[in-house]
């Protein structure tokens, strides 16, 4: 394939390894979850079994427990790479001056201004998302650890407000993560492909209608 | 556009399928077992036998009229031995033999309030009553440098642990709930009540407590549950 000048390289190797593995960490976790949660539902409803993982408490258990440290290591390494490199504090993390271009985007998104802001790799709603992350993998993890271990961890647990309450907060890091990989999802769908591709090959072709 | 949906409809649909295979089978079965002893490792290497559970104040108990039975399977409590009840110890101690509930009763007495966290992910805070494990275990002369603790129970239970768990100082052999006898669906005449390890550790109905350097086995832990279950 020849290398056309209209391309740039977007994603580092060690984003893109830990990005893939973070998302099929995340897909074990949330559906073991599932199965553990409804063996004693906090809410009035239970999750269908057929979108769940590992058959039965035990099972699913066993599915989490693996998959967490794979969540846990993975994040850990995307974090320290991130700070070590720096990179991404330009282009992707939410700072202060971020915060006057959050209207304009909302706006658009709500198709109140038709004309799209003009914005550098990311607008600052997507650095808003991208930068949460990191803080809804460690209250996800805090929570968990209160959950898995309140004796042990009771430190953890109490800044929870005990067992009980960390299962609540457990469940709604768990919601704010899906519904950030619902709309990280969609908006990878109306980018399309090669937006998609770059995060495989790290390169991105861009099209002149983008440019 | 098209494309990306095509790949992601694909990625949905192989989750689907995998999940489908609801049962873990086979060697994805063995690798998570496994991986489920390193688990347990860890869990271990936490443990401290000094760290005691977070403390309940008497009104954050659960009232007593909640206190809830957990039934399993189609095991249903033995009928009522309290009268000709006996605890059997053996194994790796200078004086096995037959116990009976007074001679526990006799042994100084520990009233805590400890939380019962179920796997299933509800807990209750009960008013436990008993003689410590690590006292009774020292009373009849329990080699303490043995690795485990095994009990089995009137209805078929049965449950292992590490010594240093069982020597934790607040592991009951309880026979009071709530200031009372233990009732029978509660595990009359005497049970495990172990606050550092989920519930399905704290066996009822003990008949029988056996120190050995074998590592035993346990009912849900045979099926797929954690050995450890540490808290």
């Amino acid at each position: 394939m020849k290398i056309s000048p209209a391309k740039v390289f977007q994603h580092p190797l060690i984003i893109r390894v830990t990005h893939w593995l973070n998302v099929i960490a995340l897909l074990i976790m949330v559906s073991s979850g599932m199965r553990i949660f409804n063996a004693s539902p906090l809410f009035d409803f239970k999750f269908p079994h057929w979108i769940t993982l590992g058959g039965w408490l035990g099972g699913a258990r066993q599915w989490h427990f693996f998959a967490m440290w794979i969540f846990v290591v993975n994040g850990i390494i995307a974090v320290i790479y991130n700070v070590v490199t720096r990179h991404g504090r330009k282009t992707t993390i939410f700072s202060p001056k971020d915060i006057h271009g959050l209207l304009p985007m909302i706006k658009y998104y709500l198709r109140i201004t038709k004309k799209h802001p003009t914005v550098e790799k990311y607008n600052s709603l997507q650095k808003l998302a991208y930068t949460s992350v990191p803080f809804l993998g460690l209250g996800v993890t805090l929570s968990g650890l209160a959950m898995y271990m309140p004796v042990t961890f009771q430190e953890i647990a109490f800044i929870f407000g005990g067992y009980d309450l960390a299962r609540w907060f457990h469940f709604i890091f768990m919601a704010l993560f899906v519904f950030f990989f619902l709309g990280h999802i969609f908006m990878v769908v109306i980018s399309g492909w090669w937006n998609f591709w770059s995060m495989i090959t790290g390169w991105k072709r861009v099209s002149p209608i983008q440019k | 556009m098209i494309k990306t949906l095509y790949f992601f409809g694909a990625v949905f649909l192989s989750i689907l399928l995998c999940s489908c295979d609801a049962t873990p089978s086979g060697k994805i079965e063995q690798g998570l077992r496994s991986f489920q002893k390193f688990n347990d490792g860890v869990q271990q290497a936490a443990f401290s036998k000094n760290k005691l559970a977070p403390k309940i104040e008497d009104k954050d108990l659960t009232p007593e009229s909640q206190f809830r039975v957990n039934d399993y399977d189609t095991h249903t409590p033995p009928s009522d031995t309290t009268e000709n009840w006996r605890l059997f110890v053996t194994g790796l101690v200078k004086h096995p033999g037959y116990y009976s509930l007074a001679q526990i009763k006799e042994l100084q007495k520990q009233v805590q309030n400890s939380k019962h966290v179920c796997v299933e992910g509800w807990s209750q805070n009960i008013k436990w009553g008993g003689v410590a494990l690590w006292y009774f275990l020292d009373w009849v002369g329990a080699d303490s440098t043995a690795k485990y603790i095994a009990v089995e129970c009137a209805d078929k239970y049965y449950e292992g642990y590490d010594m240093e768990s069982a020597r934790h100082p607040e592991t009951l052999l309880c026979y009071e709930a709530f200031n009372k006898p233990l009732t029978l669906q509660h595990g009359a005449p005497c049970r495990i009540v172990m606050p550092t390890k989920l519930g399905y550790k704290s066996a009822k109905w003990i008949l029988k407590l056996v120190v050995t350097n074998t590592k035993p086995g346990g009912y849900w832990e045979d099926q797929g549950y954690d050995w450890n279950a540490g808290l």
